[in-house]
């Protein structure tokens, strides 16, 4: 299964941005009900990370983060696809490595990172550089990475889009040289992605207990981005999802802060506009409380709804079956159909400080984060009702239930 | 969808606009604190963007790290 990595390279980057002599383990689980008699989704993601400040002026970060995937998939997007579930597993590695410089108002950084799984291969390469203005109540950030990742297909030969075939468990991706995929005539064949990421960021000030940030986002994705092992089915045939090779992407958001003195407290809002070149157009809300009690006790609450419109080119499965497809191409993607989200959740955080002592001999402060999360997933119909007697209920094999989802994480945060 | 895109200029700007000029160091003790910090988690914060790239076709931008006390 190809895990999506491309907007956490631009995360990591930043993260590098805030190097400090600190080190972070963390794990999280997401477990999500689908239908079909064979389990639900279940990943298990634990990071690492190590920073350490080489002199005064220089930082290193060194982070490890892994994904242990299992469960049900949809095997062929159909008006009755939770019949056709099956079964999966998968593991990717990834390791990032950041060289920070620091100044006495700006700090650039670069970084490098590598990840690998059964049938993709993530590189990429970036940098982020950020600087107080005048005064140090603005500050402006710009990041910049670029991707060069691999995925591995069937090789279909000269078989058009309707006739293609999808990749299978079974299928060998061979990676004889590690950091390149190795094709396999008549089996598999390695396909390129490029992925070019920039983000520019305003902070602000706004007064002694209030801050804004505003950011501006763009990529431009190009190769091959279908799910090789998602099939579509057309009529009688079920041919492989065949999706274009370009997308762009970008995005605008403005997030606030406020601080309560005398609650000992915080608000956030945040709104995310977006928009690309696949006709999906979004947006998300976010409110959020944090709450001290005490010195060492800190607890969030916050709500999230999302809602995208469709791909131009995504029809409910019932059209594609006895219609055609809606252009060129055709997709059974979930990202790529109207849906509507809903998250809340809660984060508690145990903040012990070394103050005569370093705490456990060695930390100046030393952080426990424990989070929980409910998602409610809501897949809304493309396409005209009246006329789609199946419906759009089992087009998908996700969410039947109220709430279809948890997200649960544990972290420990030690800066020395 | 797009009113919300005018409505987020429109709320940067005002917030901007009514911002003070400046917020002398002696005043930044609450900004400083890491409830201000814009994405204060970073590892937190790539598990959560993971599922929901996964889950949502809108992915990215959701800012960076930094700000509150804007001492770099």
């Amino acid at each position: 299964m190809r895990l999506q990595l491309a907007p956490l390279v631009l995360v990591a980057l930043v993260a590098s941005a805030a190097a400090e002599d600190r080190a972070e383990v963390s794990t999280s689980l997401f477990a999500e009900k689908r239908e079909g008699g064979k389990g639900g989704l279940t990943v298990i993601h634990p990071q690492a990370l190590f920073g350490v400040d080489l002199g005064r002026f220089v930082s290193l970060d060194l982070d490890y983060a892994a994904d242990a995937v299992s469960g049900a998939t949809q095997a062929i997007y159909q008006a009755d696809a939770i019949s056709m579930a099956t079964t999966f597993k998968d593991v990717r590695h990834e390791g990032t490595v950041g060289l920070g410089f620091h100044g006495r108002r700006s700090r650039v950084s670069f970084s490098g990172t590598f990840g690998t799984e059964r049938d993709y291969i993530s590189r990429s390469v970036g940098g982020d550089a950020s600087i107080d203005l005048p005064g140090r109540n603005t500050t402006v950030g710009l990041a910049y990475s670029h991707g060069f990742d691999q995925v591995c297909d069937k090789d279909n030969g000269m078989l058009t889009p309707l006739e293609s075939k999808a990749l299978v468990g079974d299928d060998n991706c061979n990676k004889g040289k590690v950091f390149y995929g190795t094709d396999t005539p008549g089996t598999t064949v390695w396909k390129d992605l490029s992925i070019d990421t920039a983000q520019t960021t305003l902070t602000q000030n706004l007064s002694p207990t209030m801050n804004l940030q505003i950011a501006l986002f763009g990529q431009i994705q190009e190769g091959f981005q279908s799910n090789p092992y998602r099939r579509v089915k057309i009529g009688t045939n079920a041919p492989q999802e065949h999706i274009p090779d370009t997308r762009a992407r970008w995005s605008l958001s403005a997030h606030m802060k406020k601080f309560f003195p005398v609650m000992k407290a915080a608000a956030h809002i945040e709104a995310r506009f977006y928009d690309d070149t696949w006709g999906v157009l979004g947006g998300n809300v976010e409110l959020g409380w944090s709450q001290y009690f005490g010195k060492n006790l800190l607890i969030r609450f916050y709500g999230r709804i999302y809602q995208q419109q469709a791909a131009t080119f995504f029809k409910d499965a019932f059209f594609y079956e006895t219609e055609a497809t809606a252009g060129e191409y055709f997709t059974g993607d979930r990202e790529l159909s109207p849906v509507r989200d809903v998250s809340i959740g809660s984060k508690l955080t145990i903040i012990t400080i070394g103050e005569d002592h370093p705490v456990w001999g060695l930390f100046d402060k030393l952080q426990l984060n424990v989070r929980g999360d409910l998602m409610f997933l809501s897949v809304l119909a493309n396409d005209a009702t009246s006329e789609n007697p199946i419906g759009v209920d089992k087009q998908f094999i996700y969410g039947g239930s109220l709430i279809d989802s948890v997200g649960l994480s544990l972290g420990l945060l030690g800066n020395y | 969808m797009h009113a919300l895109f005018v409505v987020i200029v429109l709320a940067a700007l005002a917030a901007v606009g009514c911002g003070r000029q400046a917020v002398r160091a002696s005043e930044k003790q609450f900004l400083a604190d890491q409830v201000m910090t814009f994405d204060d988690d970073p590892h937190d914060t790539s598990a959560s963007d993971h599922v929901r790239t996964n889950r949502e076709g809108a992915a990215g931008g959701h800012g960076a790290g930094g700000g509150g006390c804007g001492c770099n």
